[in-house]
């Protein structure tokens, strides 16, 4: 058997000195997509965070094909944490790294680069595929699934619009050649109109052989798109649903919440 | 005041102007992507001009302006990114960064200047002039070397502005300055890009400091005067985009010029300083600025 795409082993993490999640483990192989639903504000995006290694994770091990994205062991006591010298007290995860190795998190509402237009931000793009090539391809996938970011081009971050800016986010991410793709909640804010379009693109995306890690509030949305459902509530994993299994959003919600007062 | 002497002063004004352009640009370039303020620009520009002297001069090695221009831009660059490892790297992702590299800038700026005190000792030292006699352009008239740090300050500040806004290492600078989490998630090498930007910024004072070698004394504490019209020009002007201090030195570099010859030499930082404090006043991002710290 071949090496899982991801495994993350006993994870824990969070903002110094508060733990947000601990003891995550979550296996993803090759071709699957997995979906995370769970209240607001319980650590999901915390946990992607850590994976990318944006934050530096407490305990555990993130291993994308085989590969160990974080340093061993657990983070040293607080006395060597706030030694001042970061050349000493090395980075325990470099998110540079963890993306040039394919793994791409598209944050929520990443503001992206403000003042930079689509255009450069989109040729600054394919620098975590270095190496592994196919960028012409991508940048053609990426006009398909996005014709309106065409015309925006020229157009600075600022000026567009959130769900336009989630587009120029994800179409960054794909430039990057992933090999896996986080998106946190890809959809959070949009019009309706548009929050169509980008689902089409996501799934598009999954159709395209990308593997997705998917957090979004909209159960549906993620069961037409994912193999696994992990129920994520105070900084656990309190559930694991196969697709088939996945009830419907009502159904989930009163699973987790209970039934609605009559 | 005659119309020849309102020229002289313009033309002096427009020659100042272009130098503090070029520091100003340089300090920009730290303050956006790194978002520290560099103390050390000063001793960068003192040190930029021994560079110079040394290996152009005739009591130096003696091989002409072009290779110790050049030798300024190399050897500048790459103690730049030196200095930054050293200075400015271990404390990069500590909350308290400003406040930090306040303290180790100014250190650094010590031992920069005391080491030139070591090697090159205390006597003063000139970098001769580019040419000798002048260019006429109807009545202004500028030396040859004004008309070369006019030329040269246009030329770099275009290159760098080219190389910023073309190059795909210039945008991944300009990607870091504008939200560093982005960058490292899309994979940007964050420690290089930030190196790299020192470097460039110590090359731009460092030839600063060989245009200031060749008309004032160079000592290890030439940088003090210059670095303090720098850092009015980017707090006046403020940092849009990487014109606007450009603008902003042509200025001030004006005003200064005006004031010395009409108020006297010692009124022109007071004038300079209210200019800034009024300008600050009404528009606190300062004059072209805008709430964002970006290149």
């Amino acid at each position: 058997m071949s090496a899982p795409l991801l495994e993350v082993r006993g994870l824990s993490g969070g903002y110094d000195p508060i733990q947000i999640f601990s003891q995550i483990d979550l296996t993803l192989s090759a071709g699957e997509s997995i979906g995370f639903f769970g209240p607001n504000g319980h650590g999901k995006s915390t946990l992607m965070k850590t994976i990318s290694g944006v934050l530096a994770p407490w305990t555990g091990e993130i291993v994308l094909e085989g590969q160990r994205l974080n340093r061993a062991g657990e983070r040293g006591s607080r006395r060597w944490r706030n030694f001042n010298y970061d050349v000493v007290t090395r980075r325990r995860m470099d998110p540079k790294k963890v993306a040039r190795a394919g793994l791409i998190h598209v944050p929520e509402g990443s503001l992206l680069f403000p003042e930079m237009t689509v255009a450069e931000t989109m040729d600054v793009a394919p620098v975590a595929a270095a190496g592994r090539g196919k960028s012409a391809d991508r940048l053609a996938q990426v006009h398909d699934l996005f014709p309106r970011l065409r015309e925006r081009l020229d157009s600075k971050i600022r000026y567009l619009s959130g769900g336009e800016r989630q587009m120029v986010a994800i179409a960054c991410g794909l430039l990057g050649d992933p090999k896996l793709m986080i998106l946190d909640e890809p959809t959070l804010g949009l019009s309706p109109k548009l929050r169509i379009e980008l689902c089409q693109a996501i799934a598009s995306i999954k159709a395209a052989g990308v593997p997705l890690i998917l957090i979004d509030q909209d159960v549906n949305f993620l069961t037409e798109l994912i193999d696994r459902l992990y129920l994520f509530d105070h900084g656990r994993i309190s559930g694991v649903l196969e697709k088939a299994d996945i009830p419907s959003h009502e159904k989930l919600m009163a699973m987790l919440f209970g039934e609605p007062a009559a | 005041m005659s119309f020849e002497s309102f020229l002289f002063v313009l033309t002096g004004g427009v020659v100042l102007g272009a130098l503090y352009a070029l520091m100003a640009a340089g300090l920009a370039v730290v303050w956006t992507t790194l978002g520290i303020f560099n103390f050390s620009h000063g001793a960068f520009v003192a040190l930029g001009a021994y560079i110079g002297w040394q290996v152009g001069n005739v009591d130096g090695f003696a091989l002409g302006h072009v290779l110790g221009l050049s030798a300024t831009v190399l050897g500048m660059f790459a103690l730049g990114i030196l200095f930054q490892q050293m200075f400015i790297r271990p404390f990069e992702r500590k909350e308290n960064i400003v406040a930090a590299t306040v303290i180790t800038t100014l250190a650094g700026a010590t031992v920069l200047q005391n080491g030139m005190l070591l090697i090159w000792g205390p006597r003063s030292k000139q970098i001769s002039g580019i040419g000798e006699g002048s260019l006429n352009i109807g009545p202004l008239a500028f030396s040859w070397n004004e008309v070369a740090l006019i030329v040269l300050v246009a030329f770099i500040l275009g290159a760098v502005g080219w190389f910023l806004s073309r190059t795909r290492t210039g945008r991944s600078m300009r990607a870091v300055s504008q939200n560093r989490q982005a960058a490292e998630l899309m994979g940007l090498n964050v420690p290089l890009l930030y190196a790299l930007a020192f470097g460039l910024s110590a090359a731009m004072a460092g030839v600063a400091g060989y245009f200031v070698g060749s008309v004032r004394f160079i000592n290890p504490t030439m940088g003090a005067d210059p670095l303090m019209k720098a850092l009015i020009v980017v707090i006046f002007g403020g940092i849009a985009r990487f014109t606007s201090p450009i603008y902003a030195a042509l200025i001030v570099g004006l005003v200064e010029s005006f004031t010395t010859f009409y108020l006297g030499l010692y009124w022109a930082p007071a004038v300079l300083f209210a200019m800034m404090m009024i300008v600050l006043t009404i528009k606190p991002a300062g004059l072209f600025g805008t709430h964002q710290r970006t290149l």
